[in-house]
């Protein structure tokens, strides 16, 4: 074996080892498994709920909603959600930016055609109120054109967003429970409280 | 019985440097077992490859003053002592304490067993048996270390050590031969001591932190990990075959031994996927350069140079003083990166819970349960499979918990190995420089021992 060969050979088969396997690796994508990055809170996200009626589209408007309150607070969906949740007190930016993220999350459904009419709401609306039982006979003898035509699902929305503590809602965030009976409750009122106004008005 | 004293001594050799990294897949159960911190864990390791690279050549020093059968006996009993007392070790302090006798006991062993494997085999095949022995040693330590841990316990790997060193002992006292002469013959071979140092500080990135990935970050048990790297040991063994084959020049060897170390870190450090399989060819880059060098420059340090057993004793001290200054380097940089790392994988995993195809109640519920498992966690990377089975849903739902669970692990994954990239990084950087030291020409009267 020559001299160059032997000085040679071995190291020039060694980068081409090396030069194989991470050509491989990097061919496969290595180096980029990372954890998944945090998308952008400002660019519009398709959500979804598994449930159905008032807990379904609570659930898509505080996705929605947190999505719009990270992107006024220039922070990531991901982290502000860690932020209110890991118990910390809510700052006064925080809570007038998720008002105004559920706010705007109302109107994107409302653009997009996604609000259900009102009297799919009110049923269970009136379900959990406690109604006088002879007004609640005549909200549901309402026909639904007439609900719908008297009331705008995002006038009620709205008017619940902004009937919400959410300082109170933001601390008891451990509790599922109490969230949800929170939130229920708001949207439940704001549905009956519209519909007594529009029957006043007919009566 | 004459037949098993030499290579009882060679399994000698081979255990004290096998110890060097053999306890490395048992120390997430020696944290959990003795309550210790990870820092306070780390010393396992680094007290006895620092004991060891500092006593080696005073050590050696006095092996002028007493026969080497007796130095070896001692060293081996010493060794087998504290091995024992390793296994008994009822608090963190004390085990490092034993470790630090083992080691001291390990030096002992080591140098006064070269004399006696070189009256017994001669020169040539002496040394070559004894440096071996230490590179199969080190290579196979944390296979050997992470299997014993898996099947009984991490107590285990000190407990068999110990009637091989009784064994030994005999043996020892059983070969007779001369003091060696007094008085340094030869000045250390700075280069291939300096090589050897650089080159061991890298391969603690593979040796140390790529079995603390497959346990701690990716979750495998000791024993998967353990049969992964054995790849190392394996390629390793087909070094010298190849090396035969090419007959390259030492340079040759070492400096593509070198670059195959790097490459192979490289390859660690940008795995597409948590799958074993994509460690296997970067630990054989790294196994071949690890037969390549390690036993070629211990030899070209030693190599006619006297006295004998103090030129090795300078090989073990950068051996391991060269291991110790890895970990020291590379152990803040990776568990920085890991603290690093729980921010995104904290925010990959809610979004992950904020979009899962489960009911609002079912997400809260698993969201609380998912805060206190991280929050019962030490720095590590966290089991989040008690946090999914604390969470009930409906049997429609439990499809989906499954892939949401799969996908949480698959996130921790990707920040485990995101956190431990910049450390195989910087152990390849190191083993590049290793490669400059082969590159820069040697002065004329530097090429061999006067």
């Amino acid at each position: 074996m020559s001299p160059a060969a032997r000085a040679l050979g071995l190291p020039a088969l060694a980068l081409v080892l090396v030069a194989v396997v991470l050509g491989v690796q990097l061919a496969q994508d290595g180096g980029d498994f990372e954890p998944a990055r945090t998308a952008d809170p400002c660019a519009p996200r398709e959500v979804t709920s598994q449930s159905d009626g008032i807990e379904g589209l609570t659930e898509r408007l505080v996705l929605l909603g947190i999505d719009g309150a990270a992107c006024r607070l220039d922070v990531s969906r991901e982290e502000l959600t860690l932020e209110i949740g890991q118990g910390a007190e809510p700052t006064d930016a925080e809570v007038d930016a998720l008002r105004e993220g559920l706010h705007a999350a109302v109107q994107r459904l409302d653009d997009d055609g996604d609000l259900p009419p009102i009297s799919d709401l009110t049923d269970e609306a009136l379900d959990n109120a406690d109604l006088n039982r002879f007004l609640e006979a005549a909200i549901r003898a309402l026909p639904d054109r007439v609900v719908d035509g008297a009331l705008k699902t995002d006038d009620v929305l709205d008017r619940a967003i902004d009937d919400l503590d959410l300082r109170r809602l933001l601390n008891d965030l451990d509790d599922a429970d109490e969230l949800n009976q929170q939130v229920a409750a708001s949207v439940e009122q704001a549905v009956k409280d519209a519909l007594l106004d529009r029957l006043r008005n007919l009566i | 019985m004459r037949r098993a004293v030499a290579p009882l001594l060679a399994v000698t050799v081979a255990l004290v440097l096998a110890d060097s990294a053999v306890v490395t897949l048992a120390l997430p159960d020696i944290l959990l077992h003795l309550d210790a911190t990870v820092t306070e864990v780390a010393w396992v390791l680094i007290a006895y490859n620092l004991v060891l690279g500092v006593v080696a050549v005073p050590t050696a020093m006095g092996l002028v003053k007493v026969p080497p059968r007796l130095f070896s006996a001692v060293g081996i009993a010493a060794f087998a002592g504290a091995s024992a007392w390793c296994a008994f070790a009822d608090s963190i302090e004390v085990l490092i304490i034993a470790r630090c006798l083992q080691a001291l006991g390990g030096a002992f062993a080591l140098v006064g067993c070269l004399e006696l494997l070189v009256a017994a085999y001669g020169e040539r095949r002496g040394v070559s048996t004894w440096v071996m022995a230490g590179v199969v040693g080190t290579a196979a330590g944390p296979f050997a270390g992470g299997l014993l841990t898996d099947l009984i316990s991490w107590q285990a790997i000190f407990v068999v050590q110990v009637p091989f060193a009784v064994l030994a002992v005999p043996a020892a006292l059983a070969i007779w031969t001369a003091r060696p002469l007094a008085g340094d013959r030869h000045r250390p071979d700075l280069r291939a001591n300096l090589t050897l140092a650089l080159l061991s500080a890298a391969l603690t990135a593979a040796l140390f932190l790529l079995v603390l990935l497959l346990v701690e970050g990716w979750r495998h048990s000791p024993a998967t990990a353990a049969i992964t790297v054995s790849v190392v040991p394996a390629a390793a063994l087909l070094a010298n075959p190849l090396a035969r084959l090419l007959r390259p020049t030492h340079a040759a060897e070492v400096g593509a031994g070198c670059l195959l170390v790097a490459g192979g870190l490289v390859g660690l450090a940008i795995p597409p996927s948590s799958d074993l399989a994509w460690t296997i060819a970067p630990q054989a880059l790294v196994g071949l350069g690890l037969g390549l060098t390690v036993d070629q420059l211990t030899y070209r340090a030693m190599e006619l140079r006297l006295p004998r057993a103090k030129h090795a004793a300078w090989t073990i001290g950068s051996r391991h003083l060269g291991i110790v200054a890895g970990l020291l380097v590379l152990t803040p940089v990776f568990t920085a990166d890991l603290l690093d790392a729980q921010e995104p994988a904290q925010e990959a995993i809610t979004a992950l819970v904020i979009d899962a195809p489960l009911p609002a109640d079912d997400k809260i519920a698993l969201a609380r349960s998912l805060g206190q498992e991280l929050q019962g966690e030490r720095g590590r990377v966290p089991d989040l499979s008690p946090a999914f089975d604390r969470v009930e849903v409906a049997p429609e739902d439990r499809p989906a918990l499954g892939d949401l669970e799969a996908a949480l692990d698959e996130q921790l994954e990707r920040a485990a190995t995101r956190a431990f990239r910049d450390s195989f990084l910087i152990g390849a950087g190191i083993a590049l420089l290793a490669l400059l030291t082969v590159l820069v020409p040697r002065r004329r009267q530097d090429r061999r021992p006067a």
